[in-house]
């Protein structure tokens, strides 16, 4: 099976733990060269991010623990980028 | 990383995510000084009853102090985790998920302690150093000068507490220490003035 070298995914997380110490966790776990968190909602007590992380070989299921562990939810995983190199969405004449 | 590393990290983790530092000042402080200042009376109480017997101010300063320390323990238990757990309810409402299994929900119940015991130990630790004169006695022979040298302490842990105060909120260390001292006068003029035949 070819190995997860990018997600990204919509999660919604109280405003403490912060997202400097999710971002430092997450890059942390084996497999992951790079993380990039940003925040594009912030409610009272929680905020949506939008986490990107990529790598060699990502597990999805340590990716997620992370996250839990630290009170978010993921609500939807807006990308995955598998195989042997990272390519983006192809542009099609409909975009 | 060590074990105690691992677990010191983990405490500064929670600590962060709890607000446990900015609560435990607080609740350090204000017990500190209500230990303080209960002592005072106990100690102007039986100066003014012209209590001779080192012990009975000992026994009587001691259990005074181990009352408000468990009193401080308990209360901030009880009253500290039934606003951490509406706190969590709350923010549970908004994730819409269980986070008693995850660090927030850890670091929500290692506050409880932490705070009991600061809230338990503040008073009682403050009350026991003001007695140190009476556990010397001994060596100070004359009672009188026990109750002199207890009340100073008293003043000097007040300033102490105060100083402190004044560190947290960046003032002036000694006018902080002093506005603390005040009270301990006010505590000790009054007490002899009511004792006074």
């Amino acid at each position: 099976m070819g190995k997860v070298r990018r997600v990204v995914l919509d999660v919604l997380k109280p405003l403490d733990p912060t997202i400097i110490e999710l971002a430092q966790q997450l890059s942390g776990l084996s497999g992951v060269e790079a993380v990039n968190i940003s925040i594009y909602e912030i409610d009272r007590r929680v905020e949506n991010a939008k986490i990107t992380i990529e790598g060699g070989d990502l597990s999805y299921e340590s990716i997620d623990q992370v996250i839990q562990e630290n009170g978010g939810t993921v609500h939807s995983i807006d990308e995955v980028a598998a195989g042997k190199i990272i390519i983006d969405d192809a542009v099609t004449p409909q975009d | 990383m060590g074990f105690f590393a691992r677990k010191l990290h983990e405490l500064r983790e929670y600590s962060d995510i709890a607000s446990i530092g900015e609560i435990a000042r607080r609740y350090f402080a204000m017990n500190a000084f209500d230990g303080v200042l209960t002592i005072i009376g106990v100690l102007m109480g039986s100066y003014t009853a012209r209590v001779q017997d080192p012990t009975v101010v000992i026994v009587t300063g001691f259990s005074t102090s181990m009352a408000m320390g468990i009193s401080g323990l308990w209360g901030a238990y009880l009253t500290e985790s039934a606003e951490r757990k509406r706190d969590l309810n709350d923010l549970e409402n908004h994730t819409l998920t269980d986070l008693s299994n995850t660090k927030i929900g850890r670091a929500s119940r290692v506050a409880v302690v932490v705070v009991a015991l600061v809230d338990g130990l503040a008073p009682f630790l403050a009350a026991l150093v003001v007695l140190l004169p009476f556990f010397l006695g001994g060596l100070m022979g004359d009672i009188v000068l026990s109750y002199y040298a207890s009340l100073g302490m008293a003043l000097a842990v007040l300033f102490a507490v105060g100083a402190f105060l004044g560190k947290v909120s960046k003032e002036n260390l000694i006018i902080s220490g002093a506005k603390m001292i005040g009270a301990g006068l006010v505590s000790i003029l009054l007490s002899y003035f009511l004792g006074a035949r």
